[in-house]
């Protein structure tokens, strides 16, 4: 736990000297630069591979709602 | 004032409404003080997001369609409410987790009602499967203060033999000029197998048409909580990072009541023909229901890394998963949205997963041994790669909505641990290898 603490802190700590002034933004505030382009389709995978596959989740929430045989 | 302005008006105060309602519910959720009405700063605008979905697996096993909307509303503040609907249409067949045979094998259907014939060689499917599924869910955001958000929703999805239900909640906050953000979020749902026929005993016997004796319950729960902690660094003007360690808990009915093994002799590996069918129609040889663990509790690992290079995107993520249930699990995924000119992209994507297979995964179970704590042949519980390759095409309209279609191939290739082999098994095909086709036509248009 201790250790755990003291990589969350360095791991933050580590973060603060990294990133960019708020005018620098213009290729991060793109449309297609943000983590989730497609809703959509996102959910929609999610829901193919848990029903495929043993394992789900990760990106979000592990999903599930379904019967999936 | 007339007509159009009156109708303006009402919509406003519409949606003003329904907005205070929301954010006094959300403020009650989290025992927060109302906040002070805010005046409409612009207009309200409206995101739809919307796909039609062909998945169709060969051999005539399952195939989907399905309709998809994402209809996001956005009100002043930032503060937005998130529907979404989706309705999909299965049909096909499902392998039953029997094995094939070198003569021709009767199993009674799920139902109970019927039974149907497998042919010589051919490995068992279900045939029988055919659902309607709609499924709803429904979000509210908002921020808190200047640096964080919150997020509460709700999910509800039905199938003719299944409920789910859930709630879900997310707060993220950003530190270090918004460099960094630190997201937490939790999810609890049941679901409900309402499994046609009853849901049977584990590890009892498939038995004749019209015998339900082994299926005393009409329905069995599972509760679900999903924890998500996750960091999102921005490293550079065009390099932004996420690392998200995911806890998911089941308990419950975890077992697929439909899933059955075959009982094979301990020499030859044939499954055992029963001695006395008796007068009525049913299973040819002898199968049982399979047990699984009633709980399990899942731990990923998932980072993304999202990179722009000179107007090209690559994105890139993986995944590791580790289970009690003895699955190890690695997803690597990596898109790469290309240009071809202001209007449109292309984007190519692969996908490699490789999974083990759970420390119960059992391709048949021998006659006469004692049986194992559990036992599925659930080929999602075994061991197998899979890869996943696709295109899409992606423009915008005229009036800057955006289109898009994709299609991919996902393929399961799987394989039986070596020790699990008796006899003529060796020698068969056991694993249902899969390969799949996916077509997706997306629109999205705000208004």
């Amino acid at each position: 736990m201790k250790t755990a603490t003291v990589a969350l802190l360095l791991l933050v700590g580590g973060c603060s000297s990294m990133g960019v002034e708020p005018w620098e933004r213009d290729i991060l505030a793109k449309e297609e630069m943000q983590l989730t382009t497609d809703a959509a389709e996102g959910a929609t995978d999610d829901h193919i591979y848990f029903s495929k596959e043993a394992s789900s989740g990760g990106r979000a929430f592990g999903g599930g709602g379904c019967g999936c045989n | 004032m007339d007509g159009h302005s009156a109708v303006v008006a009402v919509a406003a105060t519409k949606d003003r409404s329904i907005s205070a309602a929301l954010a006094t519910a959300t403020c009650a959720l989290l025992g927060n003080s109302i906040p002070a009405a805010v005046e409409a700063q612009e207009e309200p605008k409206w995101d739809f997001n919307t796909s039609l979905l062909y998945y169709g697996e060969d051999e005539n096993r399952v195939q989907d369609l399905s309709l998809k909307a994402i209809i996001r509303r956005m009100f002043v503040d930032d503060r937005s409410l998130t529907v979404s609907l989706t309705l999909d249409s299965l049909t096909g067949a499902t392998p039953s987790g029997a094995i094939r045979q070198d003569v021709p094998q009767t199993f009674t259907r799920p139902s109970g009602n019927a039974a149907y014939e497998v042919p010589v060689g051919v490995l068992p499917l279900d045939d029988t499967f055919k659902d309607t599924r709609v499924a709803l869910t429904g979000n509210w955001q908002q921020p808190v203060g200047d640096t964080s958000l919150i997020n509460v929703g709700i999910s509800a999805s039905k199938e003719y033999d299944y409920f789910h239900l859930g709630l879900n909640g997310r707060f993220a906050k950003d530190f270090n000029k918004r460099n960094t953000t630190f997201s937490a979020g939790i999810s609890i749902a049941q679901d409900e197998f309402d499994s046609v026929g009853g849901v049977p005993i584990p590890f009892t016997s498939m038995l004749d048409v019209g015998d339900t004796s082994n299926r005393p319950e009409a329905s069995r729960d599972k509760d679900v909580l999903d924890v998500v902690l996750g960091l999102t660094q921005v490293i550079s003007r065009s390099l932004v990072v996420q690392a998200n360690y995911s806890y998911s808990s089941e308990s419950g009915y975890l077992n697929n009541p439909y899933k059955v093994l075959s009982i094979v002799d301990g020499t030859t590996g044939d499954t055992i023909a029963r001695t006395n069918p008796g007068p009525l129609l049913g299973p040819s040889h002898e199968f049982v229901f399979e047990s699984r663990p009633d709980d399990r509790v899942k731990h990923s690992l998932y980072t993304q890394a999202k990179v722009f290079l000179g107007g090209k995107v690559l994105d890139t993520s993986y995944r590791y998963m580790t289970d009690d249930w003895d699955i190890e699990s690695h997803t690597l995924d990596v898109r790469y949205r290309w240009p071809l000119s202001d209007r449109l992209y292309v984007e190519p994507h692969l996908r490699w997963y490789s999974q083990t297979e759970a420390d119960f995964y059992r391709l048949s179970l021998v006659d006469g041994a004692p049986l194992p704590a559990f036992a599925s042949s659930d080929y999602r519980l075994g061991a197998f790669d899979a890869i996943t390759a696709g295109l899409k095409f992606g423009w915008k309209t005229a009036n800057q909505n955006d289109m898009s279609i994709r299609l991919e191939w996902y393929q399961q290739a799987g394989s039986i641990p070596g020790e699990q082999l008796i006899g003529n098994q060796a020698s068969r095909d056991n694993y249902p290898d899969l390969n799949a086709l996916i077509v997706q036509f997306s629109y999205r248009f705000k208004l």
